[in-house]
């Protein structure tokens, strides 16, 4: 396909692909603004000239969603000389944010007409915004990651929770054994089994609260007074493991919302595409 | 309580032949080449004796069997005791014949064809490809695997070939200065060989002047010419003073060069006492003698700073040091000491230029007018920057190079880099490599962290490949063009060797699958097959590594430590 004064879908890859990347936010939003403003001109100059400007803003809209849509397919596709995925990434992040515009100039407002048009727009509305929250988190959480001072793969956290549990457990059984008192081992009957059972603090974790931390030494400050010199040996060692299991759950959480985000994403977008590509069939069946 | 106790480990608790006797040494004794040694000058905790029982070993070869390939890496050399062996000289053995892999990229079609050709499950292989283990013999009582050529006859016709016969010695410079085999030899007719391990060559050479010296000559004659002709300041001598700087270097080695062996568990000590323990080239405030100069291994370049010792940089092979203040001095200026010690990482086969020589051939050039390319020269030896912007560094911008020294991830050509702070954990990296990789990750994107860096579990293609020794088909080998560390899968036989040597453990076993998934077995024990697996750069991807093109936020690099520009806001990384 070729399109007038001799560039190619070659050509406008290769214009793309030299664009210099960033990893600010606030340039992919820069960068989508100035699309669209070459884009607004064009569609006022066509409108002046008694063109309908919704057609053309409609198809670059189209065009635009569709290209955002490969990035998809590019990731399972490694091997092919796609460009890197990082370029894609820039590009998919600054077309997702040209779209936005795009779709309010297409509609002419923030909303549409008619049942379709608004759940064509409530959808589309709901994949911008896990977009945009995703590029967010993505922006965030890796340093929070890193800062939390363990590294951990994400597969591997119910085996490792599970060997905290096991230590903690033999722990206690060495100090009831030994020192013929079972205060520790009912607390952590009570209370503390609770929380090496299973990740804990999901939201908290999500939010940045320390509320485990808070929580983890509460709990150790509350027993420390009714155990003796030997007990506290045994306490001080949970506290150690408790402390690792709350790290392991900071990375839990987070890594679960960077890996769940496009679960919601993904499966929108291509309702979007359906119903993007349905609204186009109708269009040209009846308008055109 | 129970005290445990052991018998205290002796050098030679592991012998390298397990099957050497009394009667073996006694018949190595009658022999021209041993026989010339003075049994008196080995001192009493290193006998001669010992050394030929426990540090060496007879091998036997069969007609065709290959011996050494070239662009293998080995720790023994070799010794006829019978039989006559054949060296390829020109144009060299093709490497399918040597059971290597010819590392091809894809073209775009083959790229295609990777889209419906994924399995259901990892590591499938189609056995019959394994037609080349056919050249592998079996163990002998060594343990140790032969592969042979086939049509002997022919290989003579097509190659330039040289004979050795019984007496030759051959191999000592590759393994003591670790660097790669330089020829194909193969046994021509039925053979006997005494192979000596590096430990053994290290003693023959300390203690027996006729050893020592021709290993010196050996070298002079094969190896050092090039090597000081390929150093930046040397490139302007003709041949006549090169053969002079030639002829008054001087050879020292410290170190270990089984240093991997001890690596684990030098990581689990004090931060400070293996670099306690590494010998000392050249001390800070000592009066410089000459130029040194890296032929392998690496060296540390620290400073003493509060009560320890501050690294700033490492030399690698072909870097040098001290010119700088043997120039200063030769100048005229006074009390111009070394501004730095060098110590020996691991290991360090060193040259010593001495300071006379480098007056005569190297200052007059430079001070006649050369003083800029003097300049670049000099400070090229530690990557382009000036020691004294190392020295003055604050010690947090020094820190990475630190932790990269002390973790030996400076061995790496191609560490596997990850930007924590910018990894945003979904591991594409993980599957791209899968996807290129019968469906099974080359790498684990876990590893040694230091603030926000990463060096992940995946094969490094380290400068020192130590995994490379050992290897008893040459599976495992450097690629001719990039010089890629590559398994050749369709001659590794499974033995393990390089996993165990990698120090990084960056090689892993699987067991592979036929084409309907089931684990291929040997009919003998019904155990699986394994073979070794390690990250390959993507040698024949046309998009390169698919880790580093899969990564959507660029968190990923490969990288030589001393190149790496790991300043984020000037690398853009």
């Amino acid at each position: 396909m070729r399109i007038n004064q001799g560039f190619s879908l070659v050509h406008v890859w290769g214009v793309l692909s030299r664009i210099p990347k960033t990893r600010n936010p606030w340039g992919y939003l820069g960068f989508a603004a100035l699309l669209f403003l070459v884009i607004w001109v064009w569609t006022i100059q066509i409108d002046r000239s008694l063109g309908i400007s919704a057609f053309a803003s409609g198809w670059i809209l189209f065009g635009i969603l569709a290209f955002l849509s490969l990035f998809s397919a590019r990731k399972r596709l490694p091997f092919l000389p796609l460009a890197s995925s990082s370029r894609w990434f820039h590009l998919h992040a600054v077309g997702g944010f040209l779209a936005l515009f795009l779709f309010w100039l297409h509609t002419g407002g923030m909303w549409s007409q008619g049942l379709y048009g608004q759940i064509l727009t409530a959808l589309f509305y709901i994949t911008s915004i896990s977009g945009v929250g995703g590029l967010v988190i993505e922006k965030i959480y890796p340093r929070q990651l890193t800062y939390s001072g363990i590294e951990i793969i994400y597969e591997r956290i119910p085996g490792e929770i599970a060997e905290i549990r096991e230590e903690v457990e033999s722990l206690i059984l060495k100090c009831t054994e030994e020192t013929g008192s079972s205060t520790l081992a009912e607390h952590y009957l009570e209370t503390l089994s609770w929380y090496f059972q299973r990740p804990r603090f999901f939201m908290n974790n999500i939010f940045g609260s320390h509320l485990s931390q808070h929580w983890v030494r509460q709990q150790c400050m509350i027993l420390e007074r009714f155990l003796d010199k030997n007990e506290r040996k045994y306490l001080d060692g949970i506290y150690v493991l408790a402390e690792k299991k709350r790290k392991i759950d900071f990375h839990y959480a987070l890594q679960t919302l960077l890996k769940t985000w496009l679960l919601v994403h993904i499966p929108l977008a291509a309702a979007v595409m359906a119903m993007v590509f349905w609204h186009l069939i109708l269009i040209q069946v009846f308008f055109v | 309580m129970a005290i445990t106790t052991q018998v205290r480990p002796q050098r030679w608790d592991q012998p390298f032949g397990l099957f050497m006797t009394d009667q073996d040494v006694e018949r190595l004794l009658a022999i021209p080449e041993i026989s010339a040694i003075e049994e008196s000058k080995f001192p009493s905790h290193c006998p001669l004796r010992g050394i030929l029982k426990n540090d060496a070993r007879i091998v036997k070869y069969t007609a065709g069997d290959i011996v050494i390939r070239e662009g293998d890496y080995g720790n023994s050399a070799f010794l006829v005791l019978d039989g006559s062996l054949k060296v390829v000289l020109f144009p060299g053995l093709p490497g399918e014949m040597l059971g290597r892999r010819a590392v091809r990229k894809k073209n775009l079609w083959q790229v295609l064809k990777q889209l419906w050709n994924q399995r259901k499950v990892p590591e499938v292989r189609d056995v019959k490809r394994y037609g080349l283990q056919a050249l592998v013999r079996d163990a002998d009582d060594l343990g140790a695997a032969h592969v042979f050529l086939q049509d002997i006859p022919a290989i003579l016709d097509k190659n330039k070939t040289a004979s050795l016969g019984r007496g030759a010695l051959f191999g000592e410079l590759a393994a003591l200065g670790r660097t790669p085999r330089t020829s194909t030899i193969f046994a021509e007719t039925d053979a006997e060989l005494l192979e000596i391990r590096w430990q053994g060559l290290r003693e023959f050479r300390k203690y027996d002047q006729g050893w020592r010296r021709l290993f010196d000559k050996r070298y002079r004659s094969n190896a050092l010419n090039a090597h000081l002709r390929a150093t930046s300041i040397f490139a302007h001598l003709d041949d006549e003073d090169l053969q002079e700087v030639a002829d008054a270097t001087h050879f020292e080695n410290y170190g270990k060069y089984d240093w991997h062996l001890t690596y684990k568990k030098l990581r689990t000590e004090d931060k400070t006492h293996g670099m306690k323990d590494e010998p000392v080239i050249a001390h800070q405030g000592d009066y410089s003698d000459g130029i040194l100069m890296v032929r392998a291994g690496f060296a540390r370049i620290s400073v003493d700073r509060g009560n320890g010792q501050q690294t700033l940089t490492y030399l690698g092979t072909g870097d040098f040091y001290g010119a700088d203040e043997l120039y200063r001095a030769w100048q005229g200026e006074l009390n111009v000491s070394l501004r730095v010690t060098i110590t020996a990482l691991g290991y360090a086969e060193m040259l010593r230029v001495p300071s006379k020589i480098v007056e005569k051939h190297l200052f007059p050039y430079w001070s006649s007018g050369k003083k800029r390319e003097r300049k670049n020269i000099s400070e090229s030896s530690i990557a382009l920057r000036r020691l004294q912007d190392f020295i003055d560094q604050p010690l947090t911008d020094g820190a990475l190079m630190e932790w990269a020294v002390e973790e030996r991830f400076i061995n790496g050509t191609q560490a596997m880099l990850i930007n924590l702070d910018r990894c945003v954990r979904c591991d594409d990296c993980v599957r791209a490599c899968a996807a290129t990789h019968d469906g099974n990750p080359r790498f684990i994107r876990h590893g040694k962290t230091f603030e926000n860096w990463m060096v992940a579990n995946a094969c490094m293609h380290c400068a020192d490949p130590v995994c490379m020794i050992g290897c008893p088909t040459g599976a495992i080998h450097r690629t001719m063009s990039g010089g890629i560390v590559v398994i050749n899968d369709d001659t590794c036989i499974g033995c393990e060797t390089c996993a165990n040597s990698c120090p990084y453990s960056n090689i892993r076993m699987v067991s592979i699958r036929d084409e309907v998934g089931s684990f291929i077995t040997d009919p003998q024990n019904q155990k699986p097959i394994l073979k070794a697996t390690k990250c390959d750069l993507c040698a024949d991807q046309i998009s390169g590594p698919a880790c580093v093109f899969a990564c959507p936020h660029d968190a990923m690099r490969r990288v030589d430590f001393k190149e790496a520009g790991l300043d984020e806001n000037k690398s853009g990384f």
